[in-house]
């Protein structure tokens, strides 16, 4: 847990939730939810947000060339080296 | 909703599985072998349970089975990755699966996990034209040398490609030869493994074409995308009423009441009165014919003449916005706002499907994962949202008395939807699935595959709507002329004329209308009323029962209680907010004056 704080306070990584619309960067960590790998989350992957839908609608970023729609609550657990 | 055999289980013949991910052309390779119309839509889990058809490979025939689509068989959590599992379970004589060009790496990972089962597999690479789109193409070589299982390239929607799929089967099954593959049990390992075989198949068109993103993610960023919701939306509803007017206005009445062709009136209807004539009938007979309730006139007119022009307009559009990709793209713009009352974003399909037909639109409901969910959104549907054929039969009642009191009726019928969502919300509450899916491509609607759906939707419409209309108008025809109605009439005159304010004979759309949603509108129509009557009228109709084949489907997808509960429910709404808008709208006649 120190050593996340720690990389989150470095702004070098980010939660995707934080990432603003136009924002890139790596997949650096994955909670363990299922489909999310069959989505193209996993790490070591290029992301870029797409959109982020209002009233704290999803994140929808794009995974190359696929668009995958992550929930808000969901992106704030996966963790991106910008 | 399908013309094809679903659940009942074929024994006789070899079966044939056709899998993939979802929302990847299964259910259209499955309209082309088979010949059979299945609903194939541009979004995720059109197909939840499976369908099976016929097909001839070779000089046998065997029977094809569409699985819903998959992610991951692995770790089977829900019902469609239960039915591909245990599909599989029951060694089938081979699989057709299906990989989209689109999503090689998915595809090709999920096609790991079915070859395990060892089974006589051919690789149907589809929509390999949509990739050009992306600047991009494939070579179906690497994935064939790769897993060691037959590889062709398919365009599902067009051209013969499909056949060399079919000849590639015939062959396989003539002398069956189980696959060998690369078996990585680390799944992380695995991923890597079929990462590097996407890379090596997928190449750029040329050295300098860039891959585009999604150019549509405008569509979901709240500016401009709500607007454009709200355009789109707006649109589909003046395509909707505006084509149907038009239908019926220069097209289907001319037909039947006819047009004046020097001193003779040619038409249907006029046909009918004479011919009744000629034969002698008279007295109440001829009424039961050609009178108030003639079947042979009102049985015509309304399911044909009212009703029809309006579900071509209807499904016309509806198929068209389907085929686009932008349903999914406006559940998620309203995802966040759909959350407030506990339903997801995707709520939005079904809600838009019951304006055309209720059942499609609970069916449609069963690729949600939660129950709750599930019944709220019927409940929505049942109470609150007028199916086509009732929303034709309240323009036919209210369009030329007052436009307001129309824009009313659909302002309520939305503010209803919203306000027993929310109350469904907080009577049981329950954690919220986490929305976690992908976007189709937006893609311009074909127009032969809109043609068919339309078809398949209209013939719907006739086979399971006009014709129990036409038998409930024919049963309908004989209780009005034999006094029967008349006594059932005064026996609800505490109800329809003390507290609805309505004319005694206005029970007959309240019994009528328990068959279907429209009757309990339509005959309001010859009955004179004041607009506040009308309003009132329409205001119980449009949440009165939401007819007999609602409350089957609702018995049938949910339980007993359910379906009694919604008639309970909606029945008492329809009369205690009729009561109040008679007295409203009565308050605000004299207050305009």
């Amino acid at each position: 847990m120190a050593v996340m704080h720690e990389m989150l306070s470095n702004n070098a990584f980010a939660t995707m939730n934080r990432l603003e619309k136009g924002e890139e960067g790596v997949v650096y960590a994955v909670p363990d939810v299922r489909l999310l790998a069959s989505l193209g989350i996993r790490s070591g992957k290029r992301v870029r947000v797409l959109a982020k839908s209002f009233a704290s609608g999803p994140v929808i970023v794009d995974i190359e060339r696929r668009s995958v729609v992550v929930d808000r609550s969901l992106a704030a657990q996966i963790t991106i080296r910008k | 909703m399908s013309c094809a055999t679903t659940k009942s289980r074929d024994t006789k013949h070899k079966k044939i599985l056709l899998m993939g991910l979802p929302n990847v052309g299964k259910s259209a390779i499955f309209s082309r072998f088979t010949g059979m119309h299945v609903m194939v839509s541009n979004y995720t889990g059109t197909t939840v349970e499976f369908t099976e058809g016929k097909m001839a490979v070779g000089d046998d025939t065997y029977t094809l089975i569409d699985v819903p689509g998959v992610y991951d068989i692995k770790q089977s959590v829900d019902d469609a990755e239960r039915v591909a599992v245990s599909m599989l379970e029951e060694k089938p004589d081979a699989i057709v699966f299906v990989v989209d060009a689109l999503n090689v790496e998915s595809s090709v990972y999920l096609l790991m996990q079915v070859l395990e089962y060892k089974l006589p597999t051919v690789v149907a690479l589809n929509r390999v034209d949509l990739l050009k789109v992306r600047s991009m193409r494939i070579d179906h070589r690497v994935i064939q040398a790769a897993l060691n299982v037959p590889v062709v390239p398919t365009i599902a929607l067009g051209g013969d490609s499909l056949d060399l799929v079919k000849e590639r089967l015939a062959r396989d099954l003539a002398s069956p030869d189980a696959p060998h593959y690369v078996l990585e049990e680390n799944e992380l390992k695995r991923w890597d493994w079929v990462e590097r075989i996407t890379a090596r198949a997928l190449k750029p068109l040329s050295d300098n074409a860039t891959i585009r993103q999604d150019r549509f993610a405008f569509l979901i960023r709240p500016w401009p995308g709500l607007p454009i919701a709200i355009g789109v939306l707006f649109l589909m509803f003046a395509a909707v009423i505006g084509i149907g007017m038009g239908l019926r206005q220069f097209l289907i009445m001319p037909l039947f009441e006819g047009i004046r062709i020097g001193e003779h009136t040619v038409g249907l209807f006029p046909w009918i009165r004479a011919g009744v004539e000629a034969l002698g009938i008279t007295g109440t007979f001829q009424r039961v014919l050609v009178g108030e309730y003639g079947f042979l006139i009102k049985g015509i007119e309304w399911p044909f003449g009212l009703v029809l022009p309006y579900v071509l307009s209807f499904y016309l559009s509806m198929s068209i916005l389907e085929d686009t990709g932008y349903l999914p793209r406006l559940a998620v713009l309203l995802d966040g706002v759909f959350k407030k009352i506990g339903l997801p974003g995707n709520t939005i399909i079904p809600l838009l499907l019951g304006y055309g037909c209720g059942i499609p639109a609970i069916l449609s409901t069963r690729s949600m994962r939660s129950r709750k969910q599930r019944v709220a959104v019927a409940v929505m549907i049942s109470l609150a949202v007028p199916c086509v054929a009732q929303s034709s039969a309240f323009m036919f009642l209210l369009v030329e008395h007052s436009l307001l009191a129309l824009v009313l009726v659909f302002m309520i019928s939305v503010f209803a939807m919203v306000l027993a969502g929310f109350v469904m919300d907080r009577i049981k509450r329950e954690p919220m699935p986490l929305t976690l899916t992908e976007l189709p491509e937006m893609l311009a609607p074909n127009p032969a595959l809109v043609g068919k759906k339309l078809l398949f939707r209209v013939r719907h419409y006739v086979k399971d709507g006009a014709i129990p209309m036409v038998i409930a108008i024919v049963v309908t025809a004989f209780l009005y002329e034999f006094g029967i109605l008349d006594v059932a009439g005064r026996a609800m005159a505490p109800v329809v004329s003390g507290w609805l304010r309505l004319p005694e004979e206005a029970a007959t759309p309240l019994i009528i209308g328990i068959v279907r949603r429209e009757l309990a509108v339509l005959p309001l129509i010859d009955m004179n009323l004041s607009t506040v009557q009308l309003f009132t009228g329409a205001v119980v109709a449009l949440f009165y029962v939401p007819c007999v084949a609602m409350i089957a489907t609702l018995a049938k997808e949910f339980n007993a209680k359910v379906a009694v509960g919604t008639l309970l429910f909606t029945t008492t709404t329809a009369i205690v907010i009729g009561g109040l808008m008679a007295r409203l709208g009565g308050l605000l006649a004299t207050w305009l004056g």
